[in-house]
């Protein structure tokens, strides 16, 4: 079908843009993020593409570098939280026993607890650098992640095909590695997209609660400034829209991109192709 | 007496459930010479799969198994798991029952085979899969090159039977235990699944699992009766189809199409509290009063042909 693909390869495309902007930021931003580029507050014009802010950083080239800080918050957030997630969830579900029960009450125990105001805390308290956040989000976001992969997995594992291999003389680890992992790998793919969506938002939510890293330019951060000091009440557009954009943008391409590989992946969405 | 392969002894296999322990298995004693195809037959239920599973150790962690399986003299039941997962594949194999679920829908038919091959042949990659595909031409899939490349849902039913057939087969194991092959084929599959157990079983020990006498009275060189968890009835398969001495085994032989298909009056007992004395004598039409309390040993009526029954105490 057409339209799907295109929704698949449109939103591939905005996120690989994204990516090649934060890969190439040096080559990309007209100033370093951080000096002094000409006089604060001022409007968009031929050397300073989105004007400059309060501090007289160039706008536009903080929108770039910040760009580096909201993929690494996602794309880390999501490998910790996928890799994570799947590697628990794979061996609760194929032990199950008393591995399973263990593992299940910890996460009983650990969702009782809300995820954002506990991240909050972690980072009052540790006030960890970019990574360490990402890693931190990753852990805690994919405690849902072993659940859903687990219960997949429980069902895996008395599968006859698996049954089947047992009576080949495999053993457990390469059962769990080549028979189970790639029957949730769909799964996994989904959750890894969906939730570097949702850690780039949080990240973001993060720099805005003046949080962040002050390392490392985010748009979240970049929001805050402008919104604490002066960017609203001015109505100084170029300095609050572009960073909101940027999140939107990559927002919803990630979630259109989940959306047209999850419809591509469950069987029930599929149209048959002989 | 030639070789025993196999010799199971007093194997009890109990499943622990919310209402009581499961006797899926009541002291079975059986031994397989090798070479022999040795018939398991007996309905739904009967027992006959756990005794197979049982012999791989494959059934759930938490079942109770008492007794003892000796293969090539070592008890399979004490064996430490690394040493039973070299058994398993190599010196033991087993066709699944379910062909439809029994190989994995996300990996290649060829790939799978392969899989078996490189873990105890020690062939990799090319070499691996070229194997894997002579064994799919033994099992005369057409065009095995290119359906080595195809998905399991490509394949038909009797074509995923095949296939797991050439699966158990890739390590040449000296004992196949086939469970119910032939469930679910039509006629003419059927019979070419059986023509191509013939071919396989030479110079091979088989336990052949089924409730189809017709496959058992093809291929088997003995014939074991199973009923409730307990053998009733083994012997030489022309001495149990002919002249079958348990009123079990005989019905079961009325009850087929070509001999009256007078099916055996009640239903199969339940395996929590099974009946005391001998398992079948509620449904029994020769039960005398000692059936009820007594049980049967199983006891010789012919040569090398034993029945569980007191008609013969």
């Amino acid at each position: 079908m057409p339209g799907r693909n295109a929704a698949l390869y449109l939103s591939l495309g905005v996120v690989l843009v994204y990516c090649a902007v934060a890969l190439f930021a040096p080559v990309i931003a007209p100033f370093d993020p951080f000096v002094i580029s000409g006089p604060p507050l001022a409007p968009p014009d031929a050397a300073h593409l989105l004007g400059t802010n309060d501090l007289a950083q160039d706008i536009f080239s903080r929108l770039i570098w910040g760009t580096r800080a909201t993929l690494i918050l996602g794309f880390l957030g999501a490998v910790v939280s996928v890799v994570m997630g799947t590697t628990v969830g794979i061996v609760a579900g194929y032990y199950g026993g008393r591995i399973d029960e263990a593992v299940m009450r910890f996460l009983d125990v650990m969702m009782t607890i809300p995820f954002f105001p506990l991240l909050l805390v972690l980072t009052i308290f540790l006030r960890p650098g970019i990574y360490v956040t990402a890693v931190i989000m990753g852990l805690l976001g994919g405690l849902g992640s072993v659940r859903i992969i687990r219960s997949q997995v429980l069902s895996l594992a008395v599968a006859d095909f698996v049954v089947g291999t047992k009576a080949l003389g495999a053993r457990d680890g390469y059962i769990m590695a080549r028979h189970i992992l790639p029957n949730v790998l769909p799964l996994v793919g989904v959750k890894f997209v969906t939730s570097a969506q949702h850690f780039m938002l949080v990240g973001i939510g993060l720099g805005f609660l003046g949080m962040g890293d002050p390392n490392v330019v985010d748009w979240g951060q970049m929001i805050e400034r402008a919104s604490k000091n002066g960017g609203i009440v001015l109505g100084l557009w170029w300095w609050l829209i572009p960073p909101g954009l940027a999140v939107t943008g990559i927002s919803l391409a990630l979630a259109w991109f989940a959306y047209a590989c999850e419809e591509r992946i469950n069987p029930r969405f599929q149209v048959m192709r002989v | 007496m030639g070789d025993a392969l196999l010799c199971v002894r007093g194997l009890k296999v109990g499943f622990p459930t919310v209402d009581g322990v499961v006797k899926a298995s009541n002291a079975v004693d059986l031994t397989i010479q090798a070479g022999e195809t040795l018939a398991l037959l007996g309905e739904t239920g009967s027992g006959k799969t756990v005794l197979g599973m049982a012999i791989l150790r494959l059934l759930q962690p938490n079942t109770r198994i008492e007794g003892e399986i000796l293969y090539r003299g070592r008890d399979l039941l004490s064996l430490p798991q690394e040493e039973m997962q070299k058994i398993r594949g190599r010196e033991i194999a087993v066709v699944l029952q379910n062909s439809g679920t029994s190989l994995n829908p996300v990996l290649r038919v060829g790939d799978q085979i392969a899989e078996a091959i490189t873990l105890h042949r020690g062939l990799k990659g090319a070499e691996a899969e070229a194997a894997a595909v002579e064994l799919l031409e033994r099992v005369r899939i057409a065009d095995p090159a290119r359906m080595a490349r195809e998905y399991p849902h490509r394949f038909s039913g009797g074509m995923r039977e095949r296939a797991l057939i050439a699966l158990a087969l890739a390590c040449s194991p000296s004992f196949l235990i086939a469970d119910e092959p032939t469930r679910g084929l039509d006629a003419v599959t059927k019979h070419e699944i059986l023509a191509l157990f013939s071919e396989i079983n030479r110079g091979r020990s088989v336990l052949f699992i089924t409730h189809d006498i017709e496959a058992a009275a093809t291929l088997a060189t003995r014939v074991a009766v199973m009923y409730a968890g307990e053998i009733v009835e083994i012997g030489p398969v022309d001495a149990v189809l002919s002249s079958p001495a348990h009123p079990y085994t005989r019905g079961l032989l009325e009850s087929l199409p070509a001999r009256g298909m007078r099916p055996i009056p009640g239903s199969a007992p339940s395996l929590i509290a099974p009946p005391s004395g001998c398992r079948f004598f509620p449904r029994c039409p020769c039960s005398v009063g000692r059936c009820e309390t007594e049980h049967p040993g199983l006891v010789p009526v012919g040569p090398g042909h034993c029945a569980r029954c007191m008609l013969y105490d």
